[in-house]
């Protein structure tokens, strides 16, 4: 127990000393419905996110997670409150092309290969054609698709083409990487195999992540920190440290320090357990 | 005794398919029979009518629909005027084309550039392409009566507008179905990737419009054919596949106009399949839509 609670507090120690890459400030978004009525998506929401840190927003569907996903990558305003991105309006930052955002469906251009896809946004970016072609080959080998580069998005399975939404994300560099989802289409043996991926490739590059997802278990093993979100209306309603250790291995779900951080996530939803 | 009862059944069930089921399974029978079967239409239907029994259900006779063979030796010894008409026919129909698509993709790009004039700009298209082409071509024809001194160049003119007026308006529908239709959040991407208008129209829009344009092709080129036999009829240099089956029907000389309609339909038969060679050379890289 004491060591616990020293883990904890190490942390925290560690998260703070820290610098901030995403402050959401008193976030609050109204749209109208189609009778007119204003419906509150999220209300009052406050989250600082480190650098380089693994956090995850979860919630059931209407909670408003994608919401907040989309408005710190500004491809929706604000009513209320502010995000600040590096001390940056989220549009300086979309401008900057330095968000990696990677889609619930993996967008892929039928009419362009793998490689090609992968090549848009540094493209994009007027790299040159050695730099974009050479930048698209690791892309393509760190999610082990080096042999589908030339294929169509047509050939490829749903877990194929979702890799090439990650490669293609992470192909620009991004400072911050903000997932919607990106596996819940997918079969648990795929998704396990992403997870891996993803948490190797995160790894290697100490790259900050947003991960929205509404799979307790997937929050919970992934993230550094897990931010739970409530609907009606959308709101935060508790952080939870996940203090695993990491590297992370697929046969920590079944520890009990795993079962209970899911107990823990799971009680803390607001207006009973999902 | 019970054993082989039992058995028997199953041996039975393991039996391969019957003959015309396997048959229809086969792929090479399947593409053969593609080809094979229209022939074969084409061969009864052409000996119903050698023999008159065409004639006979349709109560008609061999003066106002002559036999295949009457139709071929005409076709044959008129082949040089045949040709001339043709020609002229395949100039109004090919320029009409190129114009009206090229211009109907153009009005296209402007309805998604400024999608509040566009939306209702597309009800005005819409509109125009209802407009019979037998009522648009005197119209035409009047419009353009002092575009030049010569009858001939006059004439072109207007059955070029006439078909370029009937592609345009079948480009501008599809191509904006192609060039707004985008899959779900592409338009998200590419904000993610800061795209200006111009780069999201040569990146997403365009590409995404390829397989559009071709649904329109399908639709205008048969089309534009048409729209200029129809619109030489109305024309006033008497000149055309059109003209001539008009010209020749009043004239009571029905074996002739019948090598000219046979002349539209090679005409018509070519275009579409030149039509479908480049569209699988062009799109075998990625699936339609």
């Amino acid at each position: 127990m004491a060591n616990a609670v020293m883990e904890r507090s190490a942390q925290t120690m560690d998260v703070e000393s820290k610098e901030v890459e995403i402050r959401v400030d008193h976030l609050g978004v109204t749209f109208q419905d189609n009778e007119g009525n204003d419906v509150q998506a999220l209300t009052n929401v406050n989250l600082t996110v480190h650098k380089g840190e693994f956090v995850s927003l979860l919630g059931p569907s209407g909670c408003g997670k994608t919401t907040l996903l989309r408005c710190v990558a500004d491809l929706q305003e604000p009513t209320e409150g502010e995000i600040k991105v590096g001390g940056k309006t989220p549009r300086e930052i979309r401008m900057a092309q330095k968000f990696g955002f990677v889609f619930q469906q993996p967008v892929l251009f039928d009419w362009r290969t793998v490689k090609k896809n992968v090549e848009l946004p540094l493209e994009m970016m007027y790299q040159t054609k050695e730099r974009r072609s050479k930048r698209a080959d690791e892309m393509l080998e760190m999610v082990g698709l080096t042999n589908f580069a030339n294929h169509y998005p047509g050939q490829l399975s749903g877990g194929m083409q979702q890799r090439v939404n990650i490669a293609r994300a992470l192909g620009i560099r991004p400072d911050i990487l903000l997932m919607d989802e990106p596996f819940s289409a997918l079969d648990e043996f795929t998704k396990e195999k992403l997870h891996e991926d993803l948490l190797r490739i995160w790894s290697k590059t100490n790259k900050t992540i947003l991960f929205v997802t509404h799979n307790i278990q997937e929050a919970v093993f992934l993230s550094d920190r897990v931010c739970v979100l409530s609907p009606h209306p959308g709101r935060l309603s508790a952080i939870v440290d996940i203090t695993l250790p990491r590297p992370r291995t697929l046969d920590m779900r079944e520890t009990p320090e795993f079962n209970e951080l899911v107990r823990q996530v799971r009680d803390s939803f607001e207006g009973g357990s999902l | 005794m019970a054993e082989t009862s039992f058995h028997k059944p199953v041996a039975k069930i393991k039996r391969k398919k019957s003959l015309a089921q396997r048959l229809s399974e086969n792929k090479a029978v399947q593409q053969s029979s593609a080809i094979v079967l229209p022939v074969l239409l084409g061969v009864v239907i052409f000996a119903l009518w050698q023999t008159q029994v065409l004639h006979k259900m349709f109560g008609t006779d061999v003066f106002t629909l002559p036999l295949p063979t009457k139709i071929a030796s005409l076709f044959a010894q008129n082949l040089p005027a045949v040709w001339i008409n043709s020609l002229a026919t395949i100039k109004a129909a090919g320029l009409g084309l190129l114009f009206g698509s090229i211009l109907g993709y153009v009005v296209a790009i402007l309805a998604t550039f400024f999608p509040d004039m566009g939306k209702g700009g597309l009800y005005l298209v819409g509109a125009f392409a209802s407009i019979p082409i037998a009522a648009l071509a005197p119209v035409m024809n009047n419009w353009t009566k002092d575009v030049s001194s010569t009858a001939s160049v006059r004439s072109m003119v207007s059955k070029i507008l006439v078909v370029t007026l009937v592609c345009a308006a079948d480009m501008t529908l599809n191509a904006y179905r192609g060039l707004t239709e985008v899959k779900p959040y592409s338009e998200d991407l590419m904000a993610t990737y800061a795209a200006s208008k111009r780069k999201l129209l040569f990146k997403l829009r365009i590409p995404n419009s390829v397989p559009y344009i071709f649904t329109a092709l399908k639709v205008s080129v048969p089309a534009s054919i048409m729209t200029a036999v129809v619109s030489e009829y109305f024309a006033e240099y008497i000149v055309g596949v059109g003209r001539e089956i008009r010209e020749n029907i009043v004239l009571s000389q029905y074996s002739i106009a019948w090598v000219y309609i046979t002349a539209a339909c090679i005409i018509g038969i070519v275009a579409y399949a030149l039509l479908m060679l480049a569209q699988s050379i062009l799109m075998k890289k990625f699936k339609p839509v």
